[in-house]
C-alpha cells in the first residue's frame, strides 16, 4: 500500500535542474533505500518529501508529492504538521545540548504537552522504540552530548518518533558511525518499519541491500531504476544500475 | 576503472574455470580411449589425474569465496561468481564419471572386450562436444546457444538405449557375458550422466546472463526468477 506517491517531480536550484521527472511510490511500513553517486539528487529528493527545500532561496518544484493522497505542496498544507508526520534523521547526530529527557520531550512539548505522567511515558516509549532505553534509563538527566555517536543517533531517532510521525526520512544516518553502531541502527530500522514507513538515503550499497525492501537508483537527477531490493542487487534491469552497483560507474 | 583489481580477479577465475573445463573435456574421451585400447596404465594415470581436477576445483571454490567475502560483489559480478561455484562443481562430477570409467577398465581387466566399442566412443565424443559448447556459451554469454545445447542430449540418450539393448542381447546370448556387460553398461551410464551435467551448466550460463534459474529439461516450465 502506498504511503507517498511522487508524480513527475522536477526540482530546480535557480536555473539548474536537480531532479527530472521523478515518479516513485513509497510503500507503507516498508524501507525504501535511495542510492546513487554524490550529486545525483537523492538527498534533494528526500528533502522534497517533507518540504525541507522550501527554506533554500531560489528553489522551485514541479509535479506532485502525495502523502496519503494529499498533495503536500498544496497551498493549504500546514508545513509544521507535515514535518510532524514526516520526520527526518540527519547524517550526523544532532542532539540538543540538553538532557536526554529534554531532547526526546522537545517535540511533544512543542505540540503543547507539558511534563506529566504521559510525557514521561512518551519519552520512555520513544527511547524504547529507538532501542536506547536500557542504556540510559538510569540517568535521563544526563547530557545528551555525553553519549556515544551511535547512542546520539538513536536518541535523534527517539526524538523523531516522539511526535508519532508516519514516515521517517533518513539521510545517511550511519555515515558518522562505527560498524557496530551502524548495525544497531540497521537492526532498529527493521523494528521501526513495523510502525513507520522509512526512506533512507545511503552511499553504502551493502547497507541498502541489507536493510531495505525497495531500492531506487538515481543518476544525474533521474530515477534510473526502482524495484525490489533483491532484484536491484542481483539482476538489475538497466545496464547503468548494474555498472553502478558493481562499482563500474559513478 | 574503479574496480580494476577485482575485474582482473573475476577474469582470472573465469579463465581458471575454462582450464578446468578443458581438463575435464579431455578425460571424458581419454577414459573411453583407454577402455577401448585395454590400457591399464592409462587408466591408473587418469585416476591419479582426477585428484588434480578435484584440487583445482577446490582452489577455485576457495578463491570465489574469498572474492565474495572481500569484494562484496553484486548483480552481474555476483552472478558470475555464483555460476563459477556451480559450474566447477558440475565439472568435478563429470571428471568423477570419467574416473569411474577408468576404474571400470581396471575391473574388467586385461582380457578382450565382449564387443568392439562403437557407440560408447560416440557418446563420449558427444558429451565432450556438448561440454565444449556449453563453455563457449558461457564465454560468449550466449543464452540462445545455452538453451539449444541440451537438445543434443537426446542423441546421447539414443546411443545409450542402443548400447543397453545390445548388451542385453549379449547377456541373453551367453550368461557368462553378464559381468562385463554390466560394467560396460555402467560406462554408458556414466557418459549419459556427464551429458546431463552439461545441461546443468547451460542453466548456469542462462543464470549468469539473465539472473533467472531455468530448468532446461522440463520444458522451461520450472522458471525461477531471483527477484
Amino acid at each position: 500500500m502506498s504511503k507517498i506517491r511522487v508524480e513527475h517531480l522536477n526540482f530546480y536550484y535557480d536555473d539548474k535542474q536537480a531532479l527530472s521527472d521523478v515518479s516513485i511510490v513509497i510503500r507503507e511500513r516498508q524501507i525504501t533505500a535511495l542510492i546513487g553517486p554524490s550529486g545525483c539528487g537523492k538527498s534533494t529528493f528526500l528533502r522534497c518529501l517533507d518540504r525541507m527545500n522550501d527554506t533554500i532561496p531560489g528553489t522551485r518544484i514541479e509535479g506532485r508529492v502525495l502523502l496519503d493522497g494529499q498533495d503536500i505542496y498544496a497551498p493549504d498544507t500546514d508545513v509544521i504538521d507535515l514535518r510532524r508526520r514526516v520526520g527526518m534523521v540527519f547524517q550526523r547526530p544532532n542532539p540538543f545540548p540538553q538532557s536526554i529527557f529534554n531532547n526526546v520531550a522537545f517535540g511533544p512539548r512543542m505540540l503543547g504537552m507539558h511534563r506529566n505522567a504521559s510525557l514521561d511515558d512518551i519519552v520512555e516509549q520513544s527511547l524504547r522504540g529507538a532501542a536506547l532505553w536500557d542504556e540510559v534509563k538510569d540517568d535521563l538527566n544526563q547530557d545528551a552530548l555525553s553519549l556515544s555517536l551511535g547512542q546520539q543517533q538513536r536518541l535523534c531517532i527517539a526524538r523523531t518518533i516522539a511526535v508519532k510521525p508516519e514516515v521517517i526520512l533518513m539521510d545517511e544516518p550511519c555515515s558518522a558511525l562505527d560498524p557496530i553502531a551502524t548495525l544497531e541502527i540497521e537492526e532498529l530500522m527493521r523494528t521501526l518499519k513495523e510502525d513507520y514507513s522509512i526512506v533512507i538515503v545511503t552511499h553504502n550499497m551493502q547497507q541498502a541491500a541489507r536493510v531495505s525492501d525497495w531500492t531506487g537508483f538515481f543518476w544525474l537527477g533521474e530515477l534510473v531504476e526502482f524495484g525490489p531490493t533483491q532484484q536491484i542487487f542481483t539482476s538489475p534491469s538497466k545496464k547503468l544500475t548494474n555498472d553502478y552497483i558493481t562499482g563500474r560507474a559513478g | 576503472m574503479p574496480r580494476e583489481t577485482f575485474d582482473r580477479e573475476l577474469q582470472r577465475l573465469q579463465d581458471e574455470m575454462l582450464v578446468l573445463a578443458s581438463m575435464v573435456e579431455s578425460v571424458i574421451t581419454d577414459s573411453v580411449e583407454v577402455l577401448k585400447q585395454r590400457d591399464m596404465e592409462g587408466s591408473r594415470r587418469l585416476i591419479a589425474h582426477d585428484r588434480v581436477i578435484n584440487k583445482k576445483r577446490y582452489q577455485l571454490e576457495a578463491d570465489c569465496l574469498v572474492a565474495i567475502a572481500t569484494q562484496q560483489p553484486m548483480a552481474s559480478d555476483l552472478r558470475i561468481l555464483a555460476a563459477i561455484l556451480n559450474i566447477t562443481s558440475e565439472l568435478e562430477r563429470i571428471g568423477d564419471y570419467a574416473k569411474g570409467i577408468a576404474r571400470i577398465n581396471l575391473m574388467i581387466g586385461e582380457g578382450p572386450l565382449l564387443k568392439p566399442l562403437i557407440d560408447v566412443p560416440l557418446m563420449a565424443e558427444k558429451a565432450r562436444d556438448m561440454l565444449h559448447q556449453a563453455l563457449d556459451a558461457f564465454v560468449q554469454r550466449d543464452v540462445e546457444l545455452a538453451r539449444r545445447i541440451p537438445n543434443q542430449d537426446d542423441e546421447v540418450d539414443r546411443l545409450y538405449d542402443q548400447v543397453y539393448r545390445e548388451l542385453i542381447d549379449y547377456i541373453i546370448a551367453d550368461q557368462s557375458n553378464t559381468e562385463q556387460a554390466n560394467y560396460l553398461l555402467w560406462v554408458a551410464h556414466n557418459l549419459e550422466r556427464a551429458a546431463d551435467r552439461v545441461t546443468n551448466i547451460c542453466e548456469r550460463v542462462i543464470f549468469t546472463v539473465t539472473g533467472q534459474i531455468v530448468e532446461l529439461d522440463v520444458d522451461n516450465s520450472g522458471l525461477i526468477s531471483l527477484s
